[in-house]
């Protein structure tokens, strides 16, 4: 008797457990759904999905069914007669032979096709993008335009982009998980990968290959726009820094971003707060905030937002930056050996800074980039980011000579005014 | 059927001090008692793995969790895998091949006793190296893949990789020696009538599993001598700048890594094989096929490596040819679960906790292997290749198959190595909180991997969609580390304390249930005939292999006795019965059987070999690098020499 109560106790604990886990993935919104694909290639990998997803709850249903079928019918009882001798049948297992066969042969032709489609050479009219990983940043490459950008990508809806995947040191992946599979950057190798946007958006990215210390760390954002807005943008690159008279930030001013981000973010108007849904999100006409083509950092849906904690022991005090002084710092600076900034320094190793002011996050998609984060982060990297090659430049103990907090405030401000 | 007694059997009293107390652990050569060391310390790996695996899910409970560092996390990751892998589910199916191969197939020991304790003693070393990183905080961190170039000294210039490097070396000499020595084993010394068809089918699946070692096996370790030769002489078979192709590491460790996938699991599959007749009492369905399946799945488990690596750009036809041969192997793996079913299928279903959890792999595994499915297709693969899709996948595979086959063959054999049974009770108890943990755990990470949460993070932003699965996933692992802690509870109690088991408390049907429980140390007074693959049911159950194939001539009766019992009660000397109902067994010398002599050397050598590696690693400490060559040289100096004493003093005693 008790064993009876027991078998029906599994067929309730397991169909609880899919129930929640089903439910938990229904109560929430799924901004980096790999389900809804915005391109060519996302969708002939959908097709190929929806296909196994159809084929894998068959046989799972059968399988389970029979299972549970067995468990409650053939349970030993009292008095019940000895089991009949079976031990095979040859029509039987020639049966579940081919059948699983002849499934995988219906999943494998499309397989086939898809691969053959989707791994063709890019169509010649194809933007190429350059991507190039780093230990713990993305490198964009423009050959076309001669523009070059980090963490942020900017995509042209409905123009092939084809993807050229080289690392600078150990492996990484570059998946966006809205436009289509990933692929490897191998050392030594150049890969690609290609696909054609569909809709304009703000897309996520990630590294998807362990690549050390802070893989975690290592995001970019994707902004598939229109085309002129992509020309916009391009001509923007094109032209040297362009220091903006914008008004002078104090590193305290936008106090604790990285804790009210998210309740300031629920306020904002809807066309914001919309990408966060899972319908088609659209990038908002750069020209309706400013005149700076680049997507506004306070337009970002909520999901596109940087605001990882700053680690409490690292604070600096409330100073309002100079970027005219800042500018003369940075002539001296360290960072002129490492970083880019067309016209004023050459290094290749860091991200190129040119038009830092522009973008919308630091750190590869950690932290918003504002003046307060700004300044931490050349203050000492390495603590907001584990593992940061950018050493800390911030005047501690060990470091009696570093900047200030008023000189860290001027940097940052003259970076930021880099629009 | 079942006997009844009221104690475990006793044996002679032990003469010398190899033959009690901790001297009789540390020179045994008895594959039973080495079988018992490998249970126990894969058991101590479990709760470590474990207890990673918990800081993890901690770590992950939440948006930005703060437990641990990244750095820390990496090493957590890591060593979670290659805990799991090489020091909980591989030491696991060691230690039943070595309590149950020669039991299953009629012989007193394995064919070579000492090498035995050699692969054991290499083991625990191994496996003590490769944690030692974490007390000098410079635990292995490279993933249980370790891909290069992330572990060459440029990109890895600690320790920490030198650590997984050496320490996956010496594993690998253990599971080398110890295949070779089960494949000896099973081809020679199998019992009169024990043909190839009628070994019980875990002899059978080991059987595949030891060839897939020590076919595996060269291969990660020449991988793996690659990397040391570059991290300790400046080679450059992995170096970067000088133009080396990563893909070299990855292609090697696949070729490895995928038929280690099997070796995981068809010692499972064998376990499970065992114990869903016994409780179903019927023979296993489609034996020949259940044979050949677990065989075209070790063959064709070397052909799919490069399913792994779909992302790395092979190109159409490679991705085409390894996403088809991939499919392949979901076939004899169907089979298998069909199989199960028809066994079950018009049987008497008993259900005790040992079969609980063997049903308890049908319904898991079968999960794992539909996602399984779901990446073979090269183009979903890049979809699910590096999320936690994946991590869904192989957690069914490996929890919901080899674990829950294991811990099936636990509660089934844990009367047979001790005497005594594991308490019914609990033992339900800690499968309900397995199988509901494990789901709660593992089936949200499925929605995880699909709505793009990458592998291997240490934190994840808030409002990516990933909160409430991670929540789920996070109870669940709370659950499981309750289950483990019931399931080591009822371990430690039954074994102090569990209901007296008997020769054969189940009704089963292989020779080794004819023994008394735990069997003495030569396991069979006289060394039985074989007369069917079901040679104790020929005895207990006659009705039940009536139509299952017996010896030609028409011979059904076999000479296998239970408990001692029937055939061979001349053998019994009933000199030493105290106790009402306890059965006394003869010592071997009683008997006139020669038993290998019990010695230090297998564990001598395995520390020479030990400190030789340590002194390797010295090269790269801070303050002892100039003793390296000393210690190395030393240490092999010493490994030679007790080799040398090892093969030079005889395996027996000299006979009179």
């Amino acid at each position: 008797m008790t064993s009876h109560y027991r078998t029906r106790r599994l067929a309730i604990a397991a169909l609880t457990a899919v129930i929640f886990a089903g439910l938990a993935a229904c109560s929430t919104t799924v901004p980096n759904t790999t389900l809804e694909p915005r391109t060519d290639f996302g969708r002939a990998i959908d097709q190929l999905w929806d296909n196994l997803l159809f084929w894998g709850t068959i046989v799972f249903v059968l399988v389970e069914t029979l299972l549970i079928y067995v468990i409650l019918r053939f349970r030993r009882r009292e008095g019940q007669p000895a089991p009949r001798h079976v031990h095979g049948n040859t029509t039987l297992e020639i049966a579940w032979t081919l059948a699983p066969a002849v499934i995988l042969a219906i999943i494998a032709v499309p397989t086939v096709k898809t691969i053959f489609d989707t791994q063709r050479p890019a169509p010649a009219n194809a933007l190429t993008v350059e991507v190039i990983g780093h230990q713990w940043w993305w490198e964009f490459r423009y050959p076309e335009y001669g523009v070059v950008t980090a963490n942020e990508l900017y995509l042209p809806v409905g123009r092939t982009a084809n993807f050229a995947l080289q690392t600078q040191d150990v492996l990484h992946s570059f998946w966006v998980p809205q436009l289509g599979g990933k692929r490897d950057l191998i050392t030594n190798r150049t890969n690609h990968i290609w696909f054609t946007p569909e809709s304009t958006a703000v897309w996520n990215g990630v590294c998807v290959e362990y690549c050390g210390t802070s893989h975690a760390n290592m995001r970019f954002k994707t902004f598939v726009v229109t085309a002129e807005q992509f020309e916009a943008w391009v001509n923007h690159q094109k032209s040297g820094p362009a220091m903006a008279a914008s008004a002078p930030a104090a590193t305290g001013a936008q106090t604790d971003t990285s804790a009210t981000r998210p309740a300031a973010q629920t306020q904002t108007p809807p066309a914001a707060a919309e990408p966060a849904q899972a319908s088609a999100p659209s990038v908002p006409p750069a020209q309706t905030s400013g005149q700076l083509p680049t997507y506004p950092a306070d337009r970002l849906p909520l999901y596109a937002a940087s605001y990882n904690p700053v680690p409490e022991e690292l604070t600096i005090g409330n100073v309002v930056g100079d970027a005219a002084r800042g500018a003369q710092i940075y002539r001296t600076a360290p960072c002129i050996a490492c970083h880019v900034i067309q016209g004023v320094s050459a290094g290749i190793v860091g991200p190129n800074l040119t038009h830092l002011g522009s973008r919308t996050s630091l750190g590869a998609g950690l932290f918003p980039n504002d003046a307060r984060h700004l300044a931490l982060w050349i203050k000492n990297s390495p603590a907001m980011k584990p593992g940061s090659k950018m050493p800390a430049f911030g005047k501690s103990a060990a470091m009696p000579a570093g900047y200030d907090d008023q000189q860290l405030a001027d940097l940052a401000a003259y970076l930021l005014s880099l629009k | 059927m079942a006997t009844t007694v009221a104690a475990p059997p006793r044996y002679a009293v032990p003469h010398t001090r190899y033959e009690r107390g901790l001297w009789s652990w540390l020179a045994t050569v008895d594959h039973k008692k080495i079988g018992q060391l490998y249970l126990y310390t894969a058991i101590t790996f479990f709760l470590i793995g474990g207890l990673e695996a918990l800081i993890i899910r901690e770590q992950l409970k939440g948006p930005n969790g703060s437990l641990v560092s990244a750095e820390t996390y990496n090493q957590l990751f890591t060593m979670h895998g290659t805990t799991m892998i090489f020091l909980v589910i591989m030491p696991l199916g060691a230690a039943f091949f070595n309590y149950l191969i020669p039991l299953q197939i009629g012989a007193r020991d394995v064919a070579f006793p000492r090498l035995n304790a050699f692969s054991y003693w290499v083991f625990l070393l191994g496996a003590l190296f490769m944690n030692a990183g974490w007390l000098f905080g410079a635990a292995p961190d490279g993933g249980w893949f370790a891909y290069t170039p992330l572990t060459t000294h440029q990109f890895s210039p600690g320790l920490n990789i030198d650590f997984w490097v050496i320490g996956l070396q010496i594993l690998g000499l253990s599971s080398l020696a110890a295949g070779f020595n089960f494949i000896t084993t099973i081809i020679n010394l199998r019992a009169p009538g024990m043909h190839f068809m009628r070994m019980p089918i875990f002899t059978w699946m080991s059987f595949v599993t030891q060839f897939l070692l020590v076919l595996a096996f060269p291969i990660i370790t020449v991988a793996v001598t690659f990397l040391m030769l570059d991290r300790f002489f400046g080679t450059n078979f992995y170096t970067i700048t000088a133009g080396a192709d990563p893909l070299l590491w990855q292609h090697l460790f696949w070729l490895f890594g995928h038929p280690e996938v099997y070796i995981l699991i068809l010692p499972a599959f064998g376990l499970v094989s065992e114990v869903l007749p016994v409780f179903s009492r019927k023979p296993l369905f489609g034996y020949p096929v259940m044979v050949y399946s677990g065989i075209l799945i070790g063959f064709l488990g070397f052909g799919v490596w490069a399913h792994h690596m779909f992302a790395v750009g092979m190109g159409p036809i490679a991705d085409s040819v390894f996403g088809v041969t991939t499919m392949l192997i979901a076939i004899p793996t169907g089979v298998k679960i069909f199989n199960w079913l028809a066994t079950m299928h018009g049987g008497s279903l008993r259900f005790t906790t040992a079969m609980l959890f063997a049903i308890g792999l049908i319904a898991l595994f079968t999960i794992g292997g539909i996602s399984g499915i779901m990446h073979s297709s090269p183009p979903a693969d890049l979809q699910q290749t590096d999320t936690y899709f994946i991590v869904a996948h192989f957690h069914y595979v490996l929890f919901g198959g080899s674990m829950m086959g294991i811990f099936a063959g636990t509660y089934f054999f844990f009367p047979k190595i001790t005497g005594r049974l594991l308490d019914e009770r609990l033992g339900k108890i800690h499968f309900w909180l397995t199988f509901i943990g494990m789901n709660l755990t593992f089936f949200p990470m499925h929605f995880m991997g699909l709505n793009g949460m990458p592998r291997r993070i240490y934190q994840y932003q808030a409002n990516q969609g990933w909160d409430i699965e991670n929540l789920v996933a996070t109870w669940g692992a709370r659950i499981l580390a309750v289950a483990v802690l019931v399931f080591i509870w009822n371990f430690i109690k039954s074994r102090r304390s569990g209901a007296i088991a008997g020769p054969d408390p189940w009704g089963a049907a292989t020779a080794e249930w004819s023994l008394p429980s735990p069997p003495p140390e030569y396991n069979y007074a006289v060394i039985p005939t074989i007369t069917s693959r079901y040679p104790l049911w020929d005895v207990t159950s006659p009705e039940l292999t009536a139509d299952v194939p017996h010896t030609p001539q028409g011979e059904k009766r076999t000479d296998i006795s239970v408990g001692g019992k029937g055939t061979h009660a001349s053998i019994r000397t009933p000199s030493d019965t105290r106790m009402a109902g306890e059965m006394a067994h003869p010592s071997a010398k009683e008997l006139g059987i020669t038993m290998p002599t019990p010695t230090l050397k297998p564990l001598v050598a395995s520390v020479g070999l030990t400190i030789m590696f340590i002194g390797l690693i010295l090269k790269h400490s801070v303050n002892y690098s100039s003793l390296w060559l000393p210690v190395l040289i030393g240490g092999a100096a010493f490994f030679v020499i007790s080799l040398y004493s090892w093969l030079l003093s005889p395996l027996e005693p000299e006979h009179h």
